[in-house]
């Protein structure tokens, strides 16, 4: 790709991504680092690595037979559970507290690790989907002839484990950043505190941005720790497929008398992780404990909506704008990650904005926007779009590269030779021929921009967002407002899924 | 005497540490047709993407037709400025273009001028005898067809040097025969020069005149006169 063109867009990336962490990291003063060794720090941070490890280790012990039997089995209804095992990672991960501390009577870290675990699973669902559909099928033949099901499953395993560890890498990422889990499990029973809530509260009670930074040291480090080796996983592709090159797809595998046993895994978990909570928010919505009707649900859905348009108004169309600046810059940074030379310097850089916890992203965004000369900006809806791509812009060039790894080199070499610029060939070939990941990068902002709340709580103009209004309202108890407007939310969150699935012909990428 | 349509002065191409062709010495007059055999991962392909610029030489010169094109990893000539025609293994064939959009695509780059492009694609689906499959899509082409619509590709941009890398890798014998009559028909018509890639030199010994092997990247067999 063309020099002007990566170095514009990289330009763009510093500026919404990068520079809110280098303005925050510039504030920490040799005074803030005092203390940030002591025994608290120590017990916080030994309490949050628990945490994303036991959510992580169940996302995959749930995630790596889901998404097997989904992708490659000849398990009945396998093509409708796939996309609804989606949903909970859909789902904000506050909503599923909400359910399952309602209707078990978990507290404390065994909640957080529930909830966290089937809020993740998923992804790690997805990419060992991916992944076990591009071994070739010959290889799969191969081990069926030498040994069956149980000599495939052999070959098969090793190949998606990278897959598969590299989403629990980011699972743990998921888990220990993210702020609204432990909160809501804290406000509900015993205090559970983790380090992304010390976070917050020290910036609650000091205003100091170098001290908030300074506690989230050992968080950024445990992150960076966990994103690195995701990503050497995710360049682990052994013998699975490039786009345009020679590959055979697999055989769905046969089960025999499996079958039953496996379906009845897999929707259980897609009943468990996805039907109860969105169940439950229905009934809620209907009255709940004070009796549902539909005229019930009706009227708290009217309302929910009335009250609240403008707020679900601003999530889309915030949403929507940063979902797209982000594909844009997807695009022509994951492409140069894989394709120019000393492009994967990039890589690293795009992990960042994840690996720092929201909450601090959300100073930075504040502390970086805060000025005299930037007011009319810092109050409008310009700088939660700012914040979600700086935030999120990380998946889709992440996206990217993985999708223009598979894409045979030759395919962009036989343009050049043509003599296609280099923005063209992008805009031509590339493009076109990753609609899929393209949009799926889309969707994959869209649903993390509509569901954040960790870092927008801090920005003036988010918190006039549907995430934000639930958020609120869980506080005041009004739980049927709070079921509706978490109902629209999610309507509003599946909608480009459902009509991707409705009319697109081909399977969204939505992984890295 | 005109200069050498590829001149190759110990180029050498390196992929991380290990030398994966090179150091070669070659020449290449205008007009020949000269193949390239040897085993798999002997270096062929490499060779040419180093002289289409595709692959950046660790160290050597390159010349075609006189200009320099590379001079160790400095690339002096970008690829799309060569005047190269590529056919790559596999086709390459753009999946979601049809056979004429393929075209339309690669001479509108190439700095076709938009009235001329209709008449052009005609000439090349002629060239290649696929008039009639303009709105075919390449996955509903046979592996022949495939083939043809990639060198009428290839020719598009009206090349000097054509590169071809086991053209004819997926064919049948009758089908490897009516290509090889087209593509000599075409370097005599277009006064094409051409190096090709083989694993088999028999099958284009008819077009070919002169044999290059290469071995673990070096030359093994090089006759005398092509070294000017």
């Amino acid at each position: 790709m063309s020099r002007p063109l990566v170095t514009v867009l990289a330009a763009l990336f510093a500026l919404a991504a990068l520079a809110p962490i280098a303005v925050m990291l510039a504030r920490i003063g040799s005074g803030d680092l005092a203390g940030l060794f002591d025994a608290r720090t120590f017990t916080l941070l030994g309490r949050t690595v628990v945490y994303g490890v036991a959510s992580a280790a169940l996302a995959l012990a749930l995630g790596v037979p889901f998404g097997f039997l989904v992708a490659r089995t000849d398990l009945p209804g396998a093509s409708f559970l796939r996309p609804l095992g989606l949903v909970p990672l859909l789902l904000p991960p506050m909503l599923l507290a909400m359910t399952w501390t309602v209707l078990i009577d978990l507290r404390g870290a065994p909640a957080a690790i529930l909830v966290s675990g089937a809020a993740t699973f998923p992804l790690v669902a997805l990419f060992v989907a991916r992944s076990a559909e591009r071994i070739d099928g010959r290889i799969e033949e191969a081990a069926l002839l030498a040994g069956g099901l149980r000599a495939v499953l052999r070959v098969d395993l090793p190949l998606v484990a990278p897959a598969a560890l590299c989403a629990a890498c980011i699972a743990f990422v998921f888990t220990v950043n993210d702020f609204s889990v432990p909160d809501y499990v804290s406000w509900v029973g015993p205090k559970f505190n983790v380090y992304a809530d010390e976070i917050f509260a020290t910036w609650r009670q000091h205003s100091e941005p170098g001290r908030a930074v300074a506690t989230a040291l050992p968080l950024i480090a445990l992150t960076l720790a966990s994103l690195l080796p995701a990503l050497a996983l995710r360049r682990r592709r052994g013998a699975l497929a490039v786009q345009g090159g020679d590959f055979r797809s697999p055989e769905p595998l046969r089960l025999g008398a499996l079958r039953w046993p496996a379906l009845g895994f897999a929707a259980l978990l897609v009943i468990l992780a996805a039907g109860v909570p969105l169940a439950r928010l229905v009934w809620e919505a209907g009255g709940g404990q004070r009796g549902w009707s539909a005229d019930g649900f009706r009227s708290a859905m009217g309302r929910a909506l009335e009250r609240s348009r403008g707020d679900l108004a601003n999530s889309l169309v915030y949403s929507a704008l940063a979902a797209s600046a982000c594909v844009v810059l997807g695009l022509g940074l994951g492409h140069a990650i894989e394709r120019a030379r000393r492009g994967r310097w990039l890589e690293p850089l795009a992990l960042l904005p994840i690996a720092v916890p929201a909450v601090l992203f959300g100073i930075g965004i504040v502390v970086c926007w805060n000025h005299d000369w930037s007011a009319r900006f810092y109050d409008g809806g310009g700088l939660v779009v700012l914040l979600y791509v700086g935030r999120y812009a990380a998946f889709p060039i992440l996206v990217m590269s993985g999708a223009v790894a598979m894409l045979d080199r030759s395919l962009e070499e036989s343009a050049q030779l043509a003599g296609v610029r280099p923005a063209r060939r992008l805009a031509r070939i590339v493009a076109p021929l990753l609609r899929p990941a393209l949009l799926g990068g889309w969707i994959l902002v869209f649903v993390f921009a509509m569901r954040e709340l960790d870092a927008a709580i801090l920005v003036p103009a988010a918190n006039h967002t549907a995430m934000f209004r639930i958020f609120n309202q869980v506080h005041f108890g009004r739980d049927d407002f709070v079921a509706a407007l978490a109902l629209l939310l999610v309507f509003l969150i599946l909608l480009p899924g459902i009509l991707w699935s409705l009319f697109g012909r081909r399977r969204l990428e939505l992984l890295p | 005497m005109s200069a050498a349509a590829v001149l190759l002065r110990a180029v050498s191409v390196e992929a991380g540490k290990a030398r994966i062709l090179g150091p070669i010495d070659l020449a290449v007059a205008p007009g020949e047709h000269m193949l390239v055999a040897g085993r798999s991962g002997s270096g062929k392909t490499t060779l040419l993407r180093a002289i289409a610029g595709l692959a950046r030489p660790s160290a050597g010169k390159i010349e075609l037709f006189g200009v320099a094109a590379s001079e160790g990893p400095r690339l002096l000539l970008a690829p799309e400025r060569r005047r190269i025609g590529f056919l790559f293994q596999g086709g390459a064939l753009w999946p979601h273009m049809s056979c004429a959009r393929t075209l339309d695509f690669a001479l509108r780059a190439s700095g076709t001028p938009r009235a001329e492009v209709a008449r052009r694609r005609g000439e090349l689906l002629d060239w290649v005898e696929l008039s009639g499959y303009e709105e075919r899509m390449p996955g509903t082409l046979s592996g022949g067809e495939a083939q043809r619509l990639a060198l009428a590709r290839a020719l598009a941009a009206r090349p000097r040097l054509l590169l071809l890398d086991e053209p004819l890798g997926p064919l049948d014998a009758e089908l490897r025969g009516s290509l090889l009559a087209r593509l000599g028909a075409l370097q005599r018509e277009l006064d094409l020069t051409v190096v090709h890639v083989t694993h088999d030199p028999d099958e284009a010994a008819a077009l070919a005149s002169r044999t290059l092997r290469l071995e673990a990247g070096r030359i093994a067999a090089e006759p005398r006169e092509a070294l000017r």
